[in-house]
């Protein structure tokens, strides 16, 4: 008895953490695709130095970060495939949409101080809480930062 | 250089798979491989188990009983249900009727256990309940069945074979262990509702040879089937067959095998007894 109830509440617990994951994240898609395509006119590079550099006004440094959690159907998900090993790709969407995220904030800002490109842009990832103790070195919650220098040139 | 502002549609960083279908693909294929492997162990415990001589037995079953550390608290009830047992024992194996003893205890549970080394347990709720002695004997024959069988040795072979497999796995994820041992659990209780009817039908053919006929044998049960108020499809999670399936599989052997219905020996103990 006391077996077939946690089987239940587990079935329960994963098909709504799958429907509202999945929810979540295909509304996430659809911020992130809009606000790329707002702030298409601003370049930003992984490049540190540009031809006009006689011409720079003004360089700040100019930083995005998130932090987001994989769902519980998700992190599910990957405890099966860490145990046959393989692609993790249930946490493929979720570092893409950190990332996307973090260069929307970080160009946001430059945005903000009126720059023209932002140089030498880097990520930096960090697993954050959520470190399960069963599995040392799993975690189900990043912080994602993206940071570069917003350029502005002499117009 | 100019710089000409293009969006980049397709996404290379993120494989367009089906999350549901890998999660049915690695759980179904994750699990079968643990229901084999217990499956394996298990019944390779079992055949050991049948094969097992019965000295090495005894000394394995001593260094269980040992532990139990019985007290005497119902001397004179537990007295009267070692006679009955002894009786029953003769007729099995009438070479060595000391190897079984039964401890009461006091516990308000109408059940009763088969430990190893021979002991019996019935709890002081069951003989509450009991109303004559061929009843008392129906349930003593059960547990006798038990052993018979060696569940009891089984019982702990399955065990161990859980706790083998969860010791392995718990290193991985306490959640996903957990999953996996629940559905083993439940999956291994059809195993256990077998024996249960096993011993039921080993009961019924040495109640039988004792007293020359099953008078009594099956009130217990039904008093039992009255008290039950679990639904039959909740019977799949049950240790025990549910007991209108007991009942019934007893009525349809006894009408197989002829047995007929005696005399019932009233079976009472008075509250100064009881103490």
């Amino acid at each position: 008895m006391e077996q077939l109830l946690q089987i239940f509440l587990f079935i329960v617990t994963i098909a709504v953490a799958y429907a509202l994951g999945s929810i979540v994240e295909s509304e996430h898609y659809v911020s992130i695709e809009k606000r790329e395509k707002d702030c298409l006119s601003l370049p930003v590079v992984t490049s540190y130095k540009i031809e006009e550099k006689d011409n720079i006004l003004e360089a700040r440094l100019v930083y995005g970060s998130v932090v987001i959690s994989v769902d519980y159907f998700k992190r599910f998900l990957a405890v099966l495939r860490n145990f046959t090993g393989g692609r993790l790709t249930a946490y493929e969407s979720l570092l893409d949409r950190g990332r996307r995220e973090a260069i929307l904030r970080m160009k946001k800002k430059a945005q903000e101080l009126k720059a023209d490109i932002v140089l030498n842009m880097r990520f930096e990832t960090f697993p954050i809480g959520g470190l399960s103790s069963a599995q040392p070195g799993a975690s189900n919650c990043f912080e994602i930062l993206a940071y570069g220098t917003a350029v502005r040139l002499k117009s | 250089m100019k710089y000409i502002p293009k969006a980049i549609t397709e996404n290379v960083n993120v494989t367009k798979v089906n999350h549901l279908q890998e999660f049915f693909v690695l759980i179904g294929g994750i699990l079968g491989s643990f229901i084999i492997i217990y499956l394996v162990l298990g019944l390779t415990l079992d055949k050991v188990i049948e094969k097992m001589p019965a000295k090495l037995e005894r000394t394995f079953s001593n260094l269980f009983s040992q532990a139990y550390g019985f007290k005497k608290t119902l001397p004179i009830q537990e007295q009267a249900a070692q006679n009955l047992l002894d009786q029953l024992v003769e007729r099995i194996s009438p070479k060595d009727p000391s190897g079984y003893a039964v401890h009461i205890v006091k516990e308000p549970v109408v059940n009763a256990v088969a430990l190893p080394g021979g002991n019996i347990v019935l709890f002081s709720g069951l003989m509450e309940q009991v109303k004559s002695e061929n009843e008392l004997s129906m349930v003593l024959a059960h547990e006798l069945g038990h052993f018979a069988h060696r569940d009891h040795l089984r019982g702990l072979g399955r065990g161990a074979v859980l706790v083998l497999l969860s010791s392995m796995f718990l290193g991985m994820d306490n959640s996903l262990t957990n999953f996996l041992m629940n559905i083993l659990v439940t999956a291994d209780l059809k195993h256990s509702r077998e024996q249960e009817m096993m011993a039921d039908q080993f009961a019924l053919d040495l109640v039988q040879e004792r007293y020359g006929h099953v008078g009594g044998a099956i009130d217990f049960f039904e008093r039992l089937r009255e008290k039950e108020k679990l639904p039959h499809f909740l019977a799949f999670f049950a240790t025990h067959p549910h007991q209108d399936d007991r009942v019934h599989l007893l009525n349809q052997r006894i009408k197989n095998k002829g047995y007929t219905v005696g005399e019932i020996i009233a079976f009472h103990f008075t509250e100064e007894e009881k103490k």
